[in-house]
């Protein structure tokens, strides 16, 4: 573990390392969520939440609301 | 696992932000604690001349804490040709080791103050602190009158090096640590560290060196001015040669 | 809709959040006119009167405190259990618990601040807090986060609303943070003075990084939980793209942690923490831009709405203020533009620029949507919030401008040369040179605060409102069960 940080500490090696790391996640999560047009639906479907609840005492409507569940 | 997952679980979520969150700590932060260079060695004639405060400066150090005076004033020094100039050599990791905590600071309003001990005399300071006008016309620093009026309150200050004991800083309470002290830092400075010496010390410093220019009384400016004199002194450049603490950085 | 109204009252709770409100507005004009003053007292140091209390050194962490935690903190405190609540369509988890949250956060504020006017701190910035009021605040904060997991855990919805991820976030980095970065040995059981477990280098790395996640996790993270539900409410429309809030929410989280140490370039910090640390506030711009496109472009094919509605006005301007200082920040982390801007007013104006033009803005917007449901009854005055939005406009465009000119200003002068190699300038001349941005500045500040003083008072008339339309319900109800 120790050496594994030392490692770490080398500039050379700090960089390009972080970078990996957070591209590798950083990519997966994008194929994640772009890569599926039925999950794309669904995740979209999410917005539509703080609109769904019933508001009683606003002075106005929300307008329109796209219910999609 | 699926992402869906995470959506709908409020511990998956817990976890994984925790994981996420973790990791930069775990590689910024832990090595410093490990790596033997963070902290360079400062060794003249075999005596570390980086050393604990004595009470009378911890006591100091604490009324400059208490006024908030590293919200105006940094202590470090930055490696660029005007700071040389204007306020000394670059600052080491090592003369702030025993910091607890640290005094760097993040704002300029006043002149950095890590190199300010010996630049100017006690009175010059007793002066500034009540009334910083009167020496610096275009100054912005409020008054401290009340510093030179207020006794020093050192019943604690025993206690303040034993909290300090536990954190790592080498007060000595035995002989044993006294001993140790001798071998570190010479004679002299191990028993200004000895804790059951403490209020001893004080007073002495206090006496002697007579900070205030008010003999009758220890007052909160003893102290402070016995801090702000001791900033930077610790290290005496002259006996390295040049570029040697340039391989710690 | 009174019926309704009555139900939903019931339905959750927003007793605890009405509470908050209100001590959110109270801190906040407190902490900001201690902000005004001690400004000012940098442009004429008799200000400081030589009193003890109120000079500039001990008044600063009060400014800070209470904007920060007394203002901020009741602000998220508010729109969180809102939020949650609306959400998961579900009431808070325990209102006991919710209570406890409310007082412990609250005495933490105060006692804080009286702390530090009377000398008692642990000077370290952002987290002068004395060790027994450290300890209240994790206390506090465990309850927080007990009662906003609990909540989720018995929503009605099956999905977890993105605003929510934010701040689940937010309380966990905090309690990290907090707990990490005040490890702390009191000296006795009855002093409030303690020293810090680490020192020097590692203090102020842990320190720093506290200080930066404060920034990013409680300032940054939090606020956009409050922005992913108050925006798309107050436009009447969903968030611009879903998709994009889930990408921008982790690499948020994930690069914010690792930046602290661009406070300390070129300090006798390793070179390596501080660079690491450049580089990844660098990335950092693009999931701070993510959430602010998302934010801005909810608005799109509706934009008529920014000349109508003033709640609208305050919450996009808010998101503009949010990319600008999320541009000037990496601006600011790299080492050659931090060796001028640091330990200058450049940073003071940065700060502010997020904390009023983000943080304060999209708190008041937010609050200007909320208060009426609250109360249930219509803001007394939209005139009003029409002024109040200029005068905060305006207030933070004088300080921003006036810091960079002092900033950037001194730091020139600073590193100044005449031709013989000599430093052109001392010190004292570069502090003279700031004398008119001071004064500018603190002109900006009376702006600010005086737009929140409008608000305080239109709050509570809308509140008096609120209260006056329900007697008359409740008188004109009581009179038909008599004739029935």
């Amino acid at each position: 573990m120790r050496e594994l940080l030392e490692w770490f500490t080398h500039m050379e090696h700090s960089k390009p390392l972080s970078l990996v790391l957070l591209f590798v996640t950083f990519v997966g999560i994008v194929l994640y969520v772009y890569s599926n047009r039925k999950r794309a639906k669904r995740l979209e479907s999410y917005k539509y939440i703080p609109l769904d609840d019933d508001e009683s005492t606003s002075d106005e409507q929300p307008a329109g609301k796209h219910h999609e569940h | 696992m699926k992402h869906e997952t995470i959506e709908t679980n409020a511990g998956w979520l817990i976890v994984l932000t925790l994981l996420v969150i973790s990791v930069a700590g775990l590689v910024e932060i832990v090595p410093l604690y490990f790596i033997d260079d963070t902290v360079e060695k400062v060794e003249v004639d075999g005596k570390e001349t980086v050393r604990p405060y004595t009470p009378l400066e911890l006591a100091g150090r604490d009324i400059y804490q208490r006024e908030g005076c590293y919200l105006c004033h940094s202590q470090m020094i930055r490696p660029f040709r005007d700071e040389k100039l204007r306020y000394g050599h670059y600052s080491l990791a090592a003369e702030s080791k025993y910091d607890h905590p640290f005094q760097w600071g993040s704002k300029r309003t006043g002149p950095d103050l890590a190199r300010v001990g010996g630049k100017y005399s006690n009175e010059w300071h007793v002066q500034h602190l009540t009334a910083p006008r009167s020496v610096v016309k275009e100054s912005i620093m409020p008054n401290y009158p009340w510093l030179v009026k207020t006794d020093l309150e050192y019943i604690d200050i025993a206690d303040k090096m034993r909290a300090l004991k536990k954190v790592g800083v080498p007060y000595s309470a035995t002989r044993q640590e006294f001993d140790n002290n001798v071998k570190r830092f010479g004679k002299e400075i191990a028993q200004e560290l000895d804790i059951n010496a403490a209020e001893d010390n004080l007073i002495a410093q206090a006496e002697s060196k007579n900070y205030d220019g008010e003999r009758d009384n220890i007052s909160e400016m003893d102290a402070l001015v016995a801090y702000l004199q001791v900033l930077g002194t610790m290290v005496d450049f002259s006996k390295f040669e040049d570029g040697h603490f340039t391989k710690f950085r | 809709m009174a019926i309704a109204g009555l139900a939903t009252q019931e339905q959750y709770n927003y007793a605890i959040i009405k509470k908050f409100v209100i001590m959110a507005l109270l801190w906040g004009v407190l902490g900001m006119l201690t902000g005004v003053y001690i400004g000012f007292e940098l442009a004429w140091p008799a200000l400081n009167l030589d009193i003890p209390q109120i000079t500039f050194g001990r008044l600063r962490p009060v400014h800070t405190s209470l904007v920060i935690f007394g203002f901020g903190g009741s602000a998220l405190f508010a729109t969180s259990y809102y939020v949650v609540q609306r959400t998961c369509q579900v009431r808070l988890f325990s209102d006991v618990m919710a209570d406890f949250t409310f007082w412990g956060w609250q005495v933490a504020v105060a006692v804080s601040v009286i702390g530090y006017m009377n000398g008692f701190t642990q000077a370290r910035e952002y987290a002068e807090m004395v060790w027994p009021v450290d300890l209240l605040i994790a206390i506090t904060w465990v309850t927080y986060l007990i009662v906003y997991v609990m909540t989720l855990r018995q929503r009605s919805q099956p999905h977890i609303y993105v605003a929510n991820w934010f701040f689940v976030a937010f309380i966990l980095a905090t309690a990290i943070l907090h707990i990490f970065n005040n490890m702390e040995v009191p000296i006795s059981l009855f002093s409030l003075k303690s020293y810090s477990l680490h020192a020097g280098v590692q203090d102020a790395m842990t320190q720093w990084w506290y200080g930066h996640n404060a920034v990013g996790f409680f300032l940054t993270a939090a606020f956009l939980g409050m922005m992913y539900y108050f925006v798309p409410k107050q436009a009447g429309r969903p968030v611009y793209s879903y998709r994009l809030s889930i990408i921008h929410f982790w690499a948020l989280i994930f690069l914010y942690m690792w930046v602290g140490a661009h406070h300390l370039h070129w300090t006798a910090l390793p070179d390596w923490t501080s660079t690491l640390a450049a580089t990844f506030s660098i990335m950092l711009l693009l999931p701070s831009w993510g959430g602010m496109i998302n934010g801005i472009m909810t608005l799109s094919g509706a934009w008529d709405k920014l000349r109508t509605d003033p709640v609208i006005r305050f919450l996009i301007v808010a998101l503009s203020f949010y990319g600008m200082s999320t541009f000037e920040g990496p601006l600011m982390s790299l080492k050659s533009v931090n060796a001028l801007s640091h330990y200058t007013d450049w940073t003071i104006g940065h700060v502010h620029s997020g904390a009023l033009g983000w943080v304060a803005m999209i708190s008041i917007g937010s609050f200007y949507h909320l208060i009426p449901r609250l109360w249930e009854t219509k803001l007394w005055s939209t005139r009003l919030v029409f002024i109040h939005f200029w005068l905060a406009t305006f207030g933070i465009v004088l300080y921003i401008s006036s810091m960079w000119v002092a900033g950037i200003g001194q730091g020139l002068m600073l590193r100044a040369f005449d031709d013989y190699g000599n430093l052109a300038y001392t010190f004292v001349e570069s502090v003279q040179f700031l004398f008119m941005p001071y004064v500018v500045r603190g002109l900006g500040g009376v702006f600010f605060v005086s737009g929140m003083i409008l608000m305080a008072f239109n709050v509570a008339m809308t509140i008096r409102q609120g209260y006056r339309e329900r007697a008359m319900l409740d008188a004109k109800l009581a009179a038909k069960l008599a004739n029935a």
